[in-house]
C-alpha cells in the first residue's frame, strides 16, 4: 500500500493558526463558509459551541458566514439556548417539509445543505465538552488554502469525561478500532490512513456534499466516506489533527447500537460496488439481552437504513441553487 | 464625574453586545487547570488572548506574571492596575470544562477567579467597543501565586520591581456584585502539625491520637480571650489526618488563620497560639509544630477616601447594593505599598468553591460597568494628590 498520503495530506491544526491568512484566501477566492451543527438533546453543550465560534471565527475573523443549528426534536433547551446565543435554529422537520421526514444525524447534516447557502461547508457535533475554535479553521484551512482539497476530517487524542468530574485519559475510538478499521483493511486499505474515519467533525465543498447520499442516521460519516473515496479518489482528502476532543462517555451497548448501524452501511456500500455479493438480505434489528427479574429479555433496536439520494436530485434544491 | 457617571448604565447594554467575546474569554482562561504554584499554562493563554485583543505591550515580569499595557495619552500621569489572580483551588486533573446555559457558567474555579481573570482580558476589547481612552497607561496584570500557600508572591514582587508610581488600582474577583472592599486585616495563616511515629503492633493501643492532640489545640485556643477592640478573631479552616475508622491517628493537620484590624494584635494572639502548641507538644509527648505560611500587614483606606467614595456613587449610579467586608487579597498588598485600591466583585454566583461553582452572566455586565466607571473615575484625578 502506498502511505504516501497519509504523509501529504495530513495537517497538524497549528498550520492554520493564522486565521487572518486563512480569511484573506477565502476572501481572494470568493469563497463563503457555513457551520452546521447537528443537535438532540445538546443544551449543555451548545451554547459554548456557539459562543465560542461567533466570538472568535465570526466577530474576531470573519471566516464563518453561517452557523447553523439543525435539531432533532430536543426535548431538553437545546433549541432555545442556541437561538438566545445567535445561531439560526432549524427543526430538521420543518426543512423540506413535503417529503418524508426521518429522524437522525445524517438527515440533519443532509438538510443542512438546503438551508445553507455557503460553498463550503462544516460539520461538527454539538457535544464537544473542550471547543475550541481550531475545531473549526483547522478542517477548512486545507479547503481554502489546497486547490486539490474538497473534503476535510478530523482525527485526535480522544480522552472521555466520566461521571465523578475526572478526564480518563484513553478509552475512545473503540468503534472505530473494533468495527472500521478491520472492515477498511479488509476492503479498502488505503482508507486506513485516515486515523479516525468516524470522526463527526468534517468539512467539504459543497459540490462534493451534494453528490453525495446521506444515511440519516450514524452510518453517515462510513457512507459519505467511502462515497467521496469512490468518486473522486484519496487526494481529495485531508485530515487534521486537532488534539484532543474531550466527549461524553457511552456505554457498550449504544457502541454496540452503533457499530450495527456502521456494519450494515459498510456492506451496502460494498454490495453497491460490486466488492461483495451478498445472497440474501441482510437484518435490521440489532439484538441485545437484558438481565430482568431472573429472565433475559430481548432489547431490539431496528434500523432501516433509510439513505437520503443526492441532495441535488432533489427538485426544491435544484430550483433553490438555480440548477438547471 | 458626573458625564461618566451618567453614561454608565448605556454601558452596561454596550458591554452586553459583545457577550460572546467576554464569554469566550472567561472559558477559554478558565477551562486550563492552574492550581496555585502551576500556573504557567493559565499564563500563557491569558496571554494570547491579550495578544489577541492588541494590547500596545505584553509580556511577563520577572516572577512570571502576564502584563499587558494600553498605552494612555499622557506621558506623565502614573499607570493605573487592574489585576486579577490567576491561580484556582482546584488540582488539574479536575475536569475543568466549563457548561454554559442561558443565564449561566458552571464549573470549578470560574468564581475564584476564572471569571476575574477572563472578564480581565476582555478590557481591551471593551474599551474599543466603548470608544474609551484613558490618560494613564491602563497595566492589566493577571497575578501567580495568589491562594493560600503562593502567600501573594506574584502581586509582592509585580509591586517591588515596578519602578514607577502607581495612580490608583482595582482588584477584581468573580463574586459579589456588590462587593466592595478598602479595607485588610492584618492576618497570620498558619499550619499545626501533629505527627506520632508509627507504631508497633504491641503499642498501638496505648499511643496518643494525633486528632485528639489538635482537638485539645482547638479547645485551647477557643479559650482564648479575644478583644472586642481591635477586632480579632482566629478562624479554624480546615482539619485533616488519621488513616481509618479503626487505627489510632498517627498524623493530623489544622490550618488557621489570625485576623485582627491591629497587626499586633495578630502578632500577640499568634503568640499565644504558639505558646499552646509548645506545651501540649511538650506534656503529650508528640511532635507538634506551628507553621507561618503567609502573613499580611493591616492596611486601609478611609470611607470617606475619594476613591471609596465614587466606587459607591458608581454602584448607586448602577443600582448595585454594595456590600462591604475586608479582603485578604491583592487589596493588601497594594494598601501597604501606599497606592489607592479597591476589590470589586463582578457577578453573582453559587457554590464559591466547588466543582459546581456557577456564575450569573446577566448580572456580569453590570458588574463590568461599575469597574469600567471606577478605571475612569481613577483616570479622572481622583487619587491623585
Amino acid at each position: 500500500m502506498d502511505n504516501n498520503w497519509l504523509k501529504k495530506n495530513t495537517f497538524h491544526h497549528s498550520e492554520f493558526k493564522d486565521i487572518s491568512r486563512l480569511v484573506e484566501e477565502k476572501i481572494r477566492k470568493n469563497l463563503t463558509i457555513a457551520l452546521c451543527l447537528p443537535t438532540l438533546n445538546e443544551e449543555k453543550t451548545i451554547a459554548k459551541e456557539i459562543i465560542i465560534i461567533k466570538s472568535e471565527l465570526m466577530t474576531r475573523y470573519p471566516l464563518i458566514d453561517e452557523l447553523v443549528v439543525v435539531d432533532s426534536g430536543s426535548t431538553d433547551n437545546t433549541r432555545k439556548i442556541a437561538r438566545e446565543y445567535g445561531a439560526e435554529v432549524y427543526k430538521a422537520t420543518d426543512i423540506l417539509p413535503d417529503i418524508e421526514a426521518f429522524k437522525g444525524k445524517g438527515e440533519n447534516l443532509w438538510k443542512a445543505l438546503y438551508i445553507t447557502n455557503s460553498d463550503i461547508i462544516v460539520y461538527l457535533d454539538a457535544d464537544i465538552k473542550n471547543i475550541h475554535h481550531r475545531f473549526v479553521y483547522a478542517l477548512v484551512g486545507p479547503l481554502i488554502l489546497f486547490d486539490n482539497i474538497k473534503f476535510s476530517k478530523a482525527f485526535y487524542d480522544r480522552p472521555i469525561a466520566t461521571g465523578t468530574s475526572k478526564i480518563r485519559p484513553t478509552g475512545g475510538g473503540r468503534v472505530t478500532e473494533l468495527v472500521i478499521r478491520p472492515l477498511l483493511s479488509l476492503f479498502f486499505p488505503e482508507l486506513t490512513q485516515i486515523m479516525q474515519p468516524l470522526s463527526g467533525e468534517y468539512a467539504g465543498y459543497r459540490e462534493v456534499f451534494e453528490k453525495i447520499p446521506f444515511p440519516v442516521g450514524y452510518g453517515v460519516e462510513t457512507s459519505m466516506l467511502l462515497d467521496i473515496y469512490e468518486k473522486w479518489g484519496l487526494d481529495v482528502i485531508a485530515q487534521v489533527d486537532l488534539d484532543r476532543r474531550v466527549h461524553r462517555n457511552q456505554d457498550t451497548k449504544a457502541l454496540g447500537k452503533m457499530a450495527f448501524v456502521i456494519l450494515k452501511t459498510f456492506c451496502n456500500r460494498i454490495e453497491k460496488l460490486g466488492i461483495v455479493n451478498l445472497n440474501k438480505e441482510i437484518f435490521d434489528e440489532m439484538i441485545q439481552y437484558n438481565f430482568v427479574r431472573n429472565k433475559y429479555e430481548p432489547d431490539i433496536f431496528k434500523i432501516k437504513g433509510v439513505e437520503r439520494p443526492p441532495i441535488i436530485e432533489i427538485s426544491e434544491y435544484r430550483k433553490k441553487f438555480n440548477i438547471m | 464625574m458626573e458625564t461618566y457617571l451618567d453614561k454608565l448604565p448605556s454601558f452596561v447594554d454596550a458591554i452586553k453586545s459583545i457577550k460572546e467575546t467576554i464569554i469566550a474569554n472567561i472559558v477559554f482562561i478558565g477551562q486550563v487547570p492552574a492550581p496555585t504554584f502551576n500556573e504557567k499554562r493559565r499564563t500563557s493563554v491569558f496571554m494570547d488572548r491579550l495578544a489577541e485583543a492588541q494590547v500596545d505591550e505584553c509580556s511577563t515580569d520577572g516572577y512570571r506574571n502576564p502584563i499587558a499595557i494600553i498605552r494612555g495619552t499622557s506621558q506623565t500621569k502614573p499607570p493605573i492596575f487592574v489585576v486579577a489572580h490567576l491561580d484556582t483551588p482546584f488540582d488539574a486533573d479536575i475536569d475543568h470544562n466549563f457548561t454554559i446555559k442561558e443565564n449561566s457558567i458552571k464549573g470549578p474555579g470560574i468564581l475564584d477567579n476564572s471569571l476575574g481573570a477572563g472578564v480581565l482580558a476582555s478590557l481591551p476589547e471593551i474599551f474599543r467597543k466603548l470608544n474609551l481612552c484613558f490618560e494613564s497607561d491602563i497595566v492589566l496584570a493577571g497575578v501567580i501565586q495568589s491562594m493560600g500557600k503562593g502567600n501573594l508572591r506574584g502581586i509582592r514582587h509585580l509591586l517591588k520591581t515596578w519602578a514607577t508610581p502607581i495612580r490608583g488600582a482595582v482588584c477584581v474577583e468573580g463574586v459579589d456584585l456588590g462587593r466592595i472592599n478598602y479595607y485588610s486585616y492584618g492576618m497570620i495563616r498558619g499550619e499545626i502539625d501533629c505527627n506520632i511515629p508509627a507504631a508497633k503492633e504491641w503499642e498501638h493501643q496505648f499511643k496518643p491520637n494525633a486528632i485528639l492532640i489538635l482537638n485539645e489545640v482547638i479547645n485551647q485556643i477557643l479559650q482564648l480571650r479575644l478583644p472586642q477592640r481591635p477586632r480579632s478573631r482566629v478562624i479554624i479552616g480546615k482539619i485533616s489526618g488519621g488513616f481509618k475508622h479503626g487505627t489510632i491517628a498517627y498524623d493530623a493537620k489544622l490550618c488557621f488563620e489570625i485576623q485582627s484590624d491591629s497587626d499586633k494584635m495578630v502578632k500577640a494572639i499568634h503568640n499565644n497560639i504558639k505558646d499552646i502548641v509548645d506545651g501540649i507538644g511538650h506534656e503529650s509527648g508528640v511532635v507538634l509544630k506551628i507553621r507561618t505560611i503567609s502573613n499580611l500587614r493591616a492596611s486601609k483606606l478611609k470611607y470617606d477616601h475619594p476613591l471609596v467614595k465614587s466606587a459607591l456613587a458608581i454602584m448607586e449610579k448602577l443600582d448595585i447594593q454594595p456590600i462591604n467586608d475586608p479582603s485578604e487579597s491583592e487589596l493588601s498588598i497594594f494598601l501597604s505599598n501606599n497606592i489607592p485600591a479597591l476589590t470589586l466583585g463582578i457577578t453573582n454566583g453559587e457554590n464559591y468553591h466547588l466543582k459546581n461553582a456557577s456564575m450569573e452572566i446577566e448580572a456580569m455586565f453590570k458588574g463590568i460597568a461599575q469597574l469600567i466607571g471606577v478605571i475612569m473615575a481613577i483616570d479622572s484625578g481622583i487619587c491623585d494628590g
